[in-house]
């Protein structure tokens, strides 16, 4: 096997450096189970193969529906090797969500399993251009042909397929949930991707004795750092399985034993691992950095952790799946924090501006829009050239040069130490353990449901340092329709983490003098009798 | 999935009642479960569901589940949950 150096590094490239030079260690445990750099590799060019033989084109896109486990790392590596694009799919989205992203990537293979057979015979109806799944059994008398798990593991092999790819071609294509319902999709190069993942090995000193933890699902930006960076290092991935993420005492286990060293997720996951992990029970000691994202750390929740794990090192760091991580901020081992936790520097292969309305920039201490530049940032949503132009803009700086930004919609202001500090998101959309959620879809989901007239959705503290999204509707004359019926029947068109945790039948919405709802006043008014209740 | 033994009268009980639970509660109506199937695969219930269901279980047996008992061999399906239950309510 031959690695063409004088190229620029690739994402599958990494695992054939690592499985020629380390090919009996561990690329990933899960449920006690060791997938080596050698059966990685060789599986990942299985794929590839079998991908090819199925007539993938190159930079053609493929779904990947998977859950947690070690099927993970092989389709992104095969997919990649094939020359196509990974689309990874969140596999807890509901049906209509799954075909929306086929359609819109223009997916022609899909890469899943057999627990998910009927998700995916479903998407597949109204799919017509996904010709190929790889993952399920072909007898099932399904209206597309299959290849099996096991047809990969035939075609493993050691050398993978000649496939010219760059470092701008595209590698994947993210998905969150957009305002109208269609999701956004987020495109990133190899470049884009190696640059940040680079920068994290280098920042965080991340080694072959390195073991990654891996708690997000495959489809987040979270999941970029735990394989990619893990891989580049030639590190260990650890697949945190949804029960041990379900159970914190079992998660805290879980880590002692797999003596991990690294974790990354957001907030909310820490803080449960906290309070119900049993940490003082465990030895933790091999845990050398913990970086989370995407929330605000509640300062009680955050401090009690830092106790818990003293030999770590703590890093709030800052970005959107468009950006990748651009700013960073490793906590101070003992005296103030900080409040609100500053989001840090850019990181050395980004660089931020802070600016007014106008996109100039703003004086030191006020609040403006974060815009970033840099080589980890998105080459724009798929499909969406519109979007595109609003949101990467250029820019003219000191003379002549022109430079394109992206605007990240997060207020942010800069402090007397040059640290950044989040404030506020522009716009409605907000996180729910870690997932972004526009308040406008959530919206729109309750007004398809018939009973309902109007809906607002609003988010609040859950009280460990996420948002819970509530929502309020206003059911029609006649409609006899209970809270029960309507949470249900949404839960059905709505991502899980997008379902609203309260809703509540009103008469009416209160509406600001410009007949927009007010939700501030629902907010008040929402709290003030929950409040009563005891809750 | 045989069982080894029927499960004794006062078991056979607990066992009901949190399967009835979880059907009626928890899975939507077209979703079939049994007693050995698997609860945490992350494709039946959410981690909001395994809360509610722990709830439910604190409620129905009136007892305190121990944080120390809140592990996946504990509640990795109905019938270890049953058994749980059994042991640590003095059932």
């Amino acid at each position: 096997m031959t690695i063409a150096t004088a190229t620029p590094m690739l994402l599958h490239r990494m695992i054939d450096e690592a499985a020629l030079r380390h090919p009996e260690h561990p690329a990933i445990r899960c449920d006690g189970e060791t997938t080596t750099y050698e059966e990685l590799a060789r599986r990942a060019n299985g794929l590839a193969r079998v991908l090819l033989a199925t007539g993938l084109e190159r930079r053609a896109r493929v779904a990947v529906l998977l859950g947690k486990n070690p099927r993970v790392p092989v389709a992104f590596y095969g997919v990649l090797a094939a020359g196509g694009v990974l689309v990874p799919i969140d596999p807890r989205s509901p049906v209509e969500q799954v075909t929306r992203i086929l359609a819109a990537t223009g997916a022609t293979h899909l890469v899943s399993e057999p627990e998910r057979r009927q998700v995916v015979q479903q998407a597949l109806v109204a799919c017509p251009e996904v010709s190929q799944v790889v993952g399920l059994e072909a007898d099932d008398g399904l209206p597309f042909r299959c290849q099996p798990w096991s047809t990969v593991f035939e075609e493993a092999g050691d050398r993978p397929p000649d496939v010219p790819v760059i470092g701008l071609d595209p590698a994947y294509v993210l998905h969150t949930s957009g305002s109208t319902g269609a999701p956004k999709l987020i495109q990133h190069t190899h470049s884009s991707a190696m640059s940040f993942v680079d920068w994290a090995v280098t920042e965080y000193s991340l080694t072959r004795e390195d073991r990654l933890s891996n708690h997000s699902s495959h489809h987040t930006c979270f999941a970029t750092f735990d394989f990619y960076a893990a891989a580049r290092a030639a590190a260990t991935t650890v697949i945190l399985t949804p029960a041990a993420l379900m159970m914190p005492a079992s998660l805290s286990s879980l880590l002692e034993r797999e003596r991990v060293t690294v974790w990354y997720s957001v907030p909310t996951a820490l803080v449960q691992l906290s309070l119900r992990g049993q940490l003082e029970t465990r030895a933790l000691d091999s845990i050398r950095w913990v970086l989370f994202a995407g929330e605000t750390f509640p300062e009680k929740h955050l401090r009690r952790i830092m106790r818990q794990l003293p030999g770590a090192r703590f890093s709030h760091v800052y970005g959107s799946t468009e950006t990748n991580v651009c700013t960073y901020h490793h906590l101070p081992e003992s005296g103030e924090l900080g409040s609100p936790l500053p989001i840090g520097r850019a990181c050395s292969n980004a660089r931020t501006l802070v600016v007014d309305g106008d996109l100039r920039p703003v004086p030191d201490g006020e609040v403006g829009e974060l815009l970033v530049r840099g080589s980890t940032v998105m080459s724009g949503y798929w499909g969406e050239p519109e979007r595109n132009r609003q949101v990467l803009v250029r820019r003219t700086s000191a003379g002549d040069l022109e430079e394109t930004f992206f605007r990240t919609g997060d207020r942010v202001t800069v402090l007397d130490d040059g640290n950044l500090t989040f404030v506020a998101r522009a716009d409605l959309q907000v996180k729910v353990r870690g997932y972004r959620v526009e308040l406008e879809e959530v919206e729109s989901a309750l007004l398809s449901l018939d009973p309902v007239e109007e809906a607002a959705a609003f988010a609040v503290p859950d009280g460990e340092g996420s948002s819970a999204i509530w929502a309020v509707v206003v059911a029609g004359d006649g409609a006899a329709s209970s809270r029960e019926e309507i949470a249900s029947a949404v839960g059905k068109i709505l991502p899980v983490h997008a379902v609203p945790a309260e809703i509540a039948v009103l008469e009416s919405l209160p509406r600001t003098p410009t007949g927009k709802v007010d939700r501030n006043a629902l907010r008040a008014r929402l709290a003030a009798g929950k409040g009563q209740n005891g809750g | 999935m045989v069982a080894d033994r029927l499960p004794p009268p006062a078991a056979r009980e607990v066992e009901d009642r949190i399967m009835d639970f979880v059907r009626r509660e928890l899975l939507s109506p077209e979703v079939n479960v049994d007693r050995e199937d698997d609860l945490l695969s992350g494709d039946l219930l959410d981690s909001v569901a395994v809360l509610r269901l722990a709830a439910f279980v604190e409620e129905e047996f009136e007892f305190k589940i121990q944080p120390a008992d809140f592990v996946i061999e504990n509640f990795q399906n109905v019938a270890v949950l049953a058994d749980y239950v059994q042991r640590a309510s003095g059932r």
